[in-house]
């Protein structure tokens, strides 16, 4: 790992050289021998690892995607084939010599536990496919330590900052980065467990009590949290700056939650997001700035990033729209080479410095939609239409008379081959009138979705809370796929 | 804190000088100074700091109770008194060491001791929840504490461990967390059935080839009947840790049976007595032993809950703690409501022979005690007995119990769901002569659904489960 301070100054030419001979190594040194996937693979492709000399050279090996890794009912433990670990037959025969030596046998041992022995595990998020575990060794929470410090450092928080961690408990890369990063900077810090932990009402009384500047939300559940604390007049005026993660940040929420907080008395508020995935192990965040976003800034020596073609996978140049690949660089426990992550980022990636901070480490646009969503409710078609769901998320997120909304795709009279309905749940505005609202979000989805709704049922906000599982939901279900299988 | 590998070897009489040590120097050095609830109390009460010189000078200072921490109407944030402030005198920012040719530490005390580094609260059984401050100082401690636990326990770098322990910010999942994290061992900090969910923890536990599961024990009892249920077996299972909740050593031998059943590896169970006022788990090396304490970090009394008169070794009372090692949230006779059944014992363990102070018997809680009117007489309902007599019968899969008043009389009703193959009415007639018997109360019995009991206590949503609800105003 290099040192952060410098790294972010480095111009991108050497950034380039550093992950093009760290690159090296790892796929010669580390995956090559210890991952069993990657070894197997590259064997029965007659891939020489030692051809891969950077990062121009990865197209030369296959994508990696979520279904080579999710354990399925055949194969469980498909997941393990990508952690990297030494061969266990030579351990076994050669590690009593090394213990035995005289001089450094001991240590030498304790350094490989210490870089591969798992020591801490997440999972992924999935819906459809069983959670995939991620695992890390002690040599990884070091990495992710360091990564979450990092953040910190973009965001621009210090250890003075208190910190209300919303993120809602789980095996997840979300909480445990905030964990990691508390620790390591020693900011004073309450790890709530989210809602579903300790209730709304019980998580605004530790906001009074702790008065933090910091508060780390799922967006969804910001937005609905402090909507409830207008609702109470509580007094958050404390808050600085707010975090989102473990979510995409639909476009017109960032704006919503500073005009609420605004009522809960706090004032120039930044609202940023976070990106990461399981996958990647870490999180990267965005510059903190109030009106334009600069992008998320990556760490350059702890993955290369890559922006492809979504349908042909070939590689594209900086600024392009692209999905984003993610190849782990100098890790441990789980890696993957090449994924697929699904996202698509409008605006690709950024070598240039960042306008507003002037680090130089690479950027991946704001702009990120996941294309996963089509594959996880698997929707190709309603009503014989490729509907991009995503663009139900800006629209409605964004629209001034609406508390909370809802998709639900039916078929008529529950029937695999009848025809497709979509539903409209949504929570108005006190004020707002139901005709008007209802001309505006049909001729509006229309135009956005190409789809028209089959129909739009009013729901008051509580009961609509409570079916998106707002309180009781990892992810609150904006849109459900309620078709029955065919 | 002390080098462990001393301190659980030392002499008894040694263990209590050096407590008096502690005390000591926590009172003058810390409390009347810097305290602002205590160093309040010694004002009012006209008490000499420097006349605590020791364990036999703890009867001079008053109790504390969960009561002065709650919050009140006109005290919203009395939780805020307990939390040890910075000295005035200490700078904000750590002097760099000052060179040494002899290696001498820094004598300044670094300010980040005394800085809120997290946030935990009670488990709020019958209250609402206080919160806990630690500090830097506080999470190093508790890391030690941990590796004491793992010592105790007797747990290995290679187990693998799905700590199922629901999530909550207390110190149970965190005591685990940096258990496992400072020995190193493949640990899953899962979230318990309220996060993963019970089907799922079993799944994950199988899938993982887990040795070592912990929860509280009415989960993992649970856990294993639904796997017996189901015809699943747990092979890798080698041990299980329970606490937050009470565990009689009938359930204790319960688990251990199931576990045979479930054809696990080995059939191990140890209880941990998670203290969130001692910032620390106190763990039994095996069933029956006693919870090992920390001297070093809390001292432990047992007091007569009615009187406050302390007791001697081995008689049966309530727990009062006294943090001697701490900063945050520092409390000094802090009365947990805990009852032990088996006092105190400053022996040596038989078992593993460690030297330090250790509380025996089962761990109850005050507030499962009801005080009730049976036929125009008052009687002191001891739910805990309840509890232990029904979690000893294999014939009941789940159950749970209402104190309802009826025309000035309180009775007892009681849900169940009788195990598979039992005849429910000869159960009910059973459970209702012995109940009523032996706590002399009228008592009704009524099925229910094993989903509805098992919501209604709160088996997967809540840290621990509630079985005995008062239903009188």
């Amino acid at each position: 790992m290099e040192k952060w301070e410098v790294l972010s100054k480095t111009p991108y030419k050497e950034i380039r050289e550093m992950q093009d001979r760290k690159l090296r190594a790892f796929i010669c040194n580390q995956v090559s021998i210890y991952s069993p996937y990657y070894s197997n693979m590259m064997k029965k492709q007659g891939i020489d690892p030692y051809k891969i000399k950077g990062i121009d050279d990865l197209k030369y090996l296959p994508f990696t995607y979520k279904w080579d890794i999710a354990p399925n009912a055949e194969n469980p433990q498909r997941h393990k084939d990508f952690v990297i670990r030494p061969d266990e037959e030579v351990s076994e025969k050669y590690g009593h010599f090394a213990k035995m030596s005289m001089s450094t046998g001991k240590e030498l041992i304790e350094q490989k536990i210490y870089d591969y022995k798992p020591v801490h595990i997440h999972f992924t998020t999935g819906r459809t496919a069983l959670p995939t575990p991620f695992v890390y060794t002690k040599r990884d929470v070091e990495n992710l330590r360091e990564s979450s410090c990092r953040l910190l450092d973009v965001f621009e928080v210090c250890g003075d900052d208190v910190t209300v961690n919303c993120f809602p408990f789980a095996p997840h890369l979300a909480f445990w980065t905030v964990y990691f990063a508390a620790d390591t900077l020693n900011s004073p810090v309450f790890h709530s467990g989210g809602g579903k932990i300790v209730g709304t009402s019980k998580l605004m009384d530790a906001f009074e009590f702790l008065r933090p500047s910091v508060a780390v939300f799922i967006p969804g559940y910001c937005y609905y949290f402090l909507r409830e604390a207008v609702k109470q007049k509580r007094d958050f005026s404390s808050i600085k700056k707010i975090f989102f993660g473990g979510e995409r940040v639909p476009p017109g929420l960032k704006e919503k939650i500073k005009e609420l907080l605004k009522l809960l008395g706090a004032e120039e508020v930044m609202v940023l997001a976070v990106y990461g995935l399981t996958e990647s192990k870490v999180g990267w965040g965005e510059c903190p700035s109030h009106e334009k976003y600069h992008g998320y800034h990556l760490y350059p020596d702890l993955e290369v990033i890559e922006v492809v073609d979504p349908e042909s996978g070939e590689p594209l140049g900086e600024g392009e729209d692209g999905e984003i690949v993610y190849t782990s660089l100098d890790w441990r426990g789980t890696c993957v080479v090449r994924y697929r992550t699904g996202d698509i980022a409008r605006g690709g990636i950024s070598y240039e410095p960042c306008p507003n901070c002037g680090r130089t480490v690479p950027r991946i646009s704001s702009v990120i939609e996941r294309k996963s969503e089509f594959k996880e409710f698997n929707l190709t078609k309603i009503k014989g239409t490729l509907v991009n769901l995503n663009n139900f998320f800006p629209l409605m997120m964004s629209h001034p008379d609406l508390e909370e909304w809802q998709v639900e795709i039916r078929k008529r009279n529950n029937d695999p081959f009848d025809l497709d309905e979509i539903y409209l749940y949504v929570a108005k505005k006190p004020d707002v009138s139901e005709e008007n609202l209802t001309a505006d979000l049909k001729q509006k989805i229309i135009r956005e979705t190409e789809v028209s709704v089959t129909n739009i049922i009013y729901l008051p906000l509580d009961k609509l809370v409570g079916q998106l599982g707002m309180e009781t939901e990892l992810k609150e279900k904006r849109i459900v796929d309620n078709r029955p299988m065919g | 804190m002390q080098d462990w590998s001393k301190i659980s070897r030392m002499p008894a009489n040694n263990i209590m000088k050096l407590q008096d040590e502690l005390l000591c120097k926590i009172v003058q050095d810390e409390i009347v100074i810097n305290h602002p609830y205590y160093s309040n109390l010694f004002k009012r009460e006209g008490l000499d700091p420097t006349a605590i010189k020791g364990r036999s000078d703890l009867d001079k200072i008053p109790f504390t109770s969960k009561q002065d921490m709650l919050s009140s109407e006109h005290d919203p944030e009395r939780a805020k008194h307990f939390i040890l402030q910075k000295p005035e005198d200490l700078e904000s920012t750590p002097k760099p060491k000052k060179f040494s040719l002899l290696g001498r530490k820094c004598a300044e005390p670094d300010p980040a001791e005394y800085k809120m580094s997290q946030l935990f609260y009670t488990k709020g059984n019958d209250q609402d929840p206080i919160p806990i401050v630690y500090t830097r100082y506080d999470l190093n401690n508790l890391k030690e504490t941990g590796t004491r636990l793992s010592d105790i326990l007797n747990l290995k770098r290679d187990d693998t461990m799905l700590n199922a322990f629901s999530y909550a910010p207390h110190i149970s999942v965190w005591q685990l967390f940096h258990s496992a994290m400072t020995l190193g061992a493949t640990a899953l900090h899962s979230g318990g059935g309220r996060v993963l969910g019970l089907e799922k923890i079993i799944l994950a536990m199988n899938n993982m080839g887990a040795p070592v599961l912990t929860s509280h024990p009415l989960f993992i009892l649970a856990a294993l009947q639904t796997m017996l249920r189901q015809n699943t077996d747990a092979p890798s299972l080698e041990r299980v840790i329970i606490g937050m909740d009470y565990a009689p050593m009938v359930v204790v031998e319960r688990i251990q049976n199931l576990m045979l059943q479930c054809k696990a590896a080995n059939n191990l169970v140890q209880r941990v007595y998670f203290l969130s006022m001692a910032k620390a788990g106190f763990a039994e090396c095996s069933p029956g032993f006693g919870y090992h304490l920390n001297p070093d970090h809390v001292l432990v009394e047992v007091i007569n809950p009615q009187t406050g008169e302390s007791l001697g070794e081995g008689e049966k009372g309530e727990i009062v703690i006294t943090n001697l090692d701490s900063r945050g949230t520092l409390v000094l006779r802090f009365r947990t409501g805990d009852l032990t059944t088996g006092g105190l014992s400053s022996e040596p363990c038989p078992n593993c022979g460690r030297t330090v102070p250790r509380i025996l018997g089962d761990i109850e809680h005050r507030h499962d005690y009801f005080d009730l009117i049976s036929e125009e007489a008052s009687v002191v309902f001891n739910g805990n007995a309840l509890r232990r007599y029904m979690i000893g019968r294999k014939d009941v899969l789940a159950w749970y119990a209402e104190i309802v008043r009826e025309k000035g009389n309180d009775t007892l009703s009681i849900t169940l769901k009788p195990a598979a193959g039992i005849n429910e009415e000869d159960l009910a007639t059973k459970l209702q002569k012995d109940i009523q018997e032996e706590h002399q109360l009228t008592v009704t019995v009524n099925k229910g659904s094993y989903e509805a009991i098992t919501r209604k206590i709160g088996l997967e949503s809540s840290i621990s489960v509630k079985q005995i609800f008062d239903l009188r105003q």
